[in-house]
């Protein structure tokens, strides 16, 4: 019988390195990958709304299928009628009429960005509304500070967005 | 400031897991919290256009803050544990306290999200790309808190958990910038913006200073508590496991 090798075998460190990292490295390569598909889907599948003057113009905003329509809510332009409100919605120039079957939520009022969900009426052309979401913009005023240079700002603001 | 518990702390000890440290830390969370009280509620002035509503902002902004927080500190702490030489279990330890509390806070941003959402939109949820992120994030790190319940030895828990946990923080980014990469019913960010231009009142803008410095606090004083708590765990589990040899090697006559 032969005297068993007991001599330490060499350290094997980087080879374990190696297993442990490429893994990883694999790993975060699918997720980058992942993440530019998702992001192209998204890109063009998941944009939330059409705005008005994209309507009829852009893939996907055409005006015989299900929208949903980013606007400005034009000044002057909100009538509440029996069991339903009639308004525009404006931006970059085009202008949206819109039927809404009830009374909007949320903070809606004129000079308010929303989005609305519906389907044109073919006939009167018309946006026919069944939801109305109101778009926040990320700009905060205090509501007691009326100072003349703001209320003008304000004034400019749904003017430009029109 | 250590993560490890008192050196006093055993597991008949009455001291639990606090010292002089977390102590300062904890009241000066209390403070800065009913500051943010005082502020958010009563010296804050109400929105043009949102009214007081506006406030829900004071608690879902920091809570979001933290929670992105927590979950890079889970990343960073993985980081150590993985790629560090001794495999620090501390690290783990820090890194599944963070995620626990990030996770807490992301749903206290989605709740009050939508309760601000039905306020101001008109309704609860959307599947807008904040929305969608935002809840891609929070089931991500639930699972990552389930990854570190599997079966297996302390150690492989330990590095599968590193793993996710550094790729999970990847969404982090993807969320705060879905506003800006697509179009998207929630608003873009009034802070943290790309142009750096702050469209928020000086009284709004200083309340929610106080929020996020009152949530920073509150995040490390339930950190420490968190890491420290599981350093307990773990050391109860070796406890254990230690008086079930001692009690096999008794019942077999052998001597330690």
């Amino acid at each position: 019988m032969s005297t068993p090798d007991l001599t330490p075998r060499p350290e094997q460190t980087p080879k374990r390195q190696r297993r442990r990292i490429m893994p990883m490295v694999v790993l975060a390569l699918v997720v980058v990958a992942g993440g530019v598909v998702i992001t192209q889907a998204l890109s063009t599948a998941v944009d939330y709304y059409c705005n008005v003057d994209e309507v009829g113009e852009r893939s996907g905003c055409d005006t015989g299928r299900r929208l949903r329509i980013q606007g400005t809510v034009g000044e002057g332009t909100v009538v509440v009628a029996t069991g339903a409100t009639l308004f525009d919605i404006r931006f970059n120039g085009a202008s949206v009429k819109v039927e809404y079957a009830g009374e909007p939520g949320g903070i809606f009022k004129e000079c308010l960005p929303v989005v609305v969900h519906g389907v044109f009426d073919e006939s009167s052309g018309m946006f026919l509304g069944d939801r109305v979401e109101v778009k926040h913009s990320e700009d905060y005023v205090a509501v007691n500070d009326n100072r003349l240079e703001e209320a003008e700002a304000d004034s400019a603001a749904c003017d430009s967005s029109a | 400031m250590t993560l490890d518990p008192p050196s006093t702390v055993s597991t008949t000890s009455r001291r639990g897991t606090a010292t002089a440290a977390t102590r300062v830390l904890g009241v000066l969370t209390i403070v800065m919290i009913g500051w943010l009280g005082v502020f958010g509620l009563l010296l804050s002035p109400a929105d043009r256009d949102q009214g007081d509503a506006v406030r829900i902002m004071y608690v879902h902004v920091p809570s979001v803050w933290l929670a992105y927080l927590a979950f890079i500190v889970t990343a960073l702490a993985s980081a150590v544990h993985l790629f560090g030489k001794s495999h620090s279990m501390q690290a783990d330890r820090v890194a599944g306290a963070s995620a626990e509390i990030g996770v807490v806070f992301m749903a206290v941003t989605l709740v009050t999200g939508m309760l601000w959402g039905r306020i101001t939109w008109g309704v609860y949820w959307q599947w807008d790309a904040r929305l969608t992120t935002t809840a891609l994030l929070f089931i991500s790190y639930i699972g990552y808190l389930a990854v570190r319940g599997l079966e297996g030895s302390r150690s492989q828990r330990a590095r599968r958990s590193a793993i996710v946990g550094l790729l999970a923080v990847l969404e982090v980014p993807l969320v705060h910038w879905s506003v800006r990469l697509w179009r998207s019913l929630h608003q873009e960010a009034t802070v943290l913006g790309t142009d750096l231009d702050v469209s928020l009142d000086g009284l709004m803008l200083f309340s929610l200073f106080v929020g996020v410095v009152a949530f920073t606090l509150l995040f490390l004083w339930l950190l420490l508590h968190r890491s420290r708590v599981l350093t307990m765990i773990d050391l109860s589990a070796e406890t254990g496991l230690d008086a079930a040899l001692a009690q096999r090697r008794a019942e077999g006559g052998v001597t330690a």
